[in-house]
């Protein structure tokens, strides 16, 4: 019965990468970067956004897709910026998965758009077993949760490029030990990028919008080149 | 430090099997909880003040993860009975998972086991555990928004402990507007702001928890929907 189980999971998971692999086709065709942005309830993804928002909004056009089980607080949050966003209610389900990401850029539409965030249901589980077809994966790890979750949660650090320690500022109050849970992220994952930095005071995030603008370079470089 | 892995039910519907499960605890008077929350809001370090606070009762800890043994460690440091369930990448926990756990734990007449589930406001409100009593924890530092975003995981908890209380001037969470919107989605559900850390509004919870293992031990009492 076991057995069953796991067979029907890699089927999903395996038709869930092909779905991927044309959402990063029709991406690339449109030039678009396309991040896939996750992390607990609460770690601080739409702060975030906005803060990658007021960096980046006059250098290269932005959009936000917002994926939640209820309510649109977060796609109103971004979109009072002027900054275009969509929420997506996915009924309950956990994760986005490719499928659902293909479906929600269809609604979006990406053309004329250089930067499209997937902001992902909170949850440091199952949004990383699903690629969902982005260029990068950026997650969040806040100083309240604590510097054991890169072992607790091990698929979430080892499947992202980039983690944003978030919440710097409220380390006084907290037992963090930023060099541990570096140290351990580092272990699942030696090309992990991380960045401590907080969404409250806006600090830490040029270098962070530096990495997207040059992701974007790379991309366009690469369609001219295939014109 | 034992550590099992269990997988997920498959034939007897949950509903079934969770109903069965509060029937055996009833008959043993033990109870158990089931405690869940995002991962890091503090489900660990409460259960380590609960074990610390109330020394009179015999409590035992199933913890759930998808991978380490550190939250039973922990519990195990203090001198009271854990197991560590890994739960196969699975996000929540079910009723025949916690029987499996239970399996493995052994008996010994406690007075309170608690289920420490995976990390996880959405999946775990979904499956009925069995457990006579579903608490979760909201954290300060997560937000007053959380209700509305995550409403099941809120209709489905007895009681919502908002915790790290101790922490609350770093982070703009409105504990009244927190409390309406609780209040909105589950009149009546209990709310306890605290710090395990501090020990504010502990006894409080404890007192509650006390009053919860008298009623489910005496006859007629109910068990949560």
């Amino acid at each position: 019965m076991q057995i069953d189980v796991f067979e029907t999971k890699e089927r999903i998971l395996a038709d869930n990468r092909e779905a991927a692999k044309l959402n990063r086709l029709r991406l690339a065709g449109e030039g678009v970067v396309f991040v896939n942005l996750m992390g607990s309830p609460g770690a601080g993804k739409t702060s975030v956004l906005l803060n990658l928002i007021r960096l980046l909004k006059d250098r290269c056009r932005i959009g936000v897709i917002e994926a939640d089980v209820d309510s649109d607080v977060d796609a109103r949050k971004i979109a009072e910026t002027g900054v275009r966003a969509i929420q997506i209610h996915t009924a309950g389900l956990c994760h986005m998965d490719a499928d659902m990401t293909g479906r929600a850029l269809e609604h979006f539409g990406p053309e004329g758009f250089d930067l499209i965030f997937l902001e992902n249901i909170g949850n440091l589980v199952c949004p990383a077993e699903f690629e969902t077809g982005a260029d990068l994966k950026m997650m969040i790890l806040s100083v309240p949760e604590g510097d054991d979750k890169p072992l607790k949660y091990p698929l979430m650090f080892t499947v992202s490029d980039v983690m944003l320690v978030n919440k710097m500022d409220a380390a006084p109050a907290f037992d963090f030990d930023l060099e541990k849970a570096e140290e351990r992220a580092k272990k699942l994952n030696p090309d992990i990028r991380i960045f401590p930095v907080s969404a409250r005071e806006g600090r830490g995030f040029e270098e962070v919008a530096e990495l997207l603008l040059q992701l974007l370079a790379e991309k366009k470089g690469r369609g001219n080149e295939d014109h | 430090m034992k550590i099992i892995k269990v997988g997920a039910s498959i034939g007897a519907s949950n509903e079934q099997a969770a109903e069965r499960l509060r029937e055996e605890m009833k008959s043993s008077g033990t109870l158990l909880i089931n405690l869940m929350s995002s991962p890091g809001s503090g489900k660990t370090t409460l259960i380590s003040r609960l074990i610390r606070d109330m020394e009179e009762l015999s409590i035992a800890v199933m913890e759930a993860d998808i991978e380490s043994a550190v939250d039973a460690e922990r519990i195990e440091a203090l001198g009271a009975r854990a197991i560590q369930i890994h739960t196969n990448g699975m996000c929540h926990m079910d009723a025949g998972m916690t029987k499996a756990g239970l399996r493995e734990l052994g008996r010994e007449q406690e007075d309170l086991i608690f289920l420490e589930n995976v990390g996880n406001l959405i999946c775990p409100a979904e499956y009925d555990t069995g457990a006579g009593l579903n608490v979760m924890i909201l954290s300060v530092s997560e937000g007053d928004d959380k209700p509305l975003k995550y409403p099941l995981m809120f209709r489905e908890s007895d009681a919502v402990v908002i915790s790290k209380l101790d922490a609350l001037s770093y982070f703009d969470f409105d504990p009244e507007e927190c409390r309406k919107r609780i209040e909105n989605i589950h009149p009546g559900a209990k709310i306890f702001p605290l710090s395990a850390r501090t020990g504010e509004g502990m006894e409080e919870f404890e007192n509650w928890l006390k009053e919860r293992l008298l009623s489910w031990r005496n006859t007629g009492d109910q068990a949560p929907a």
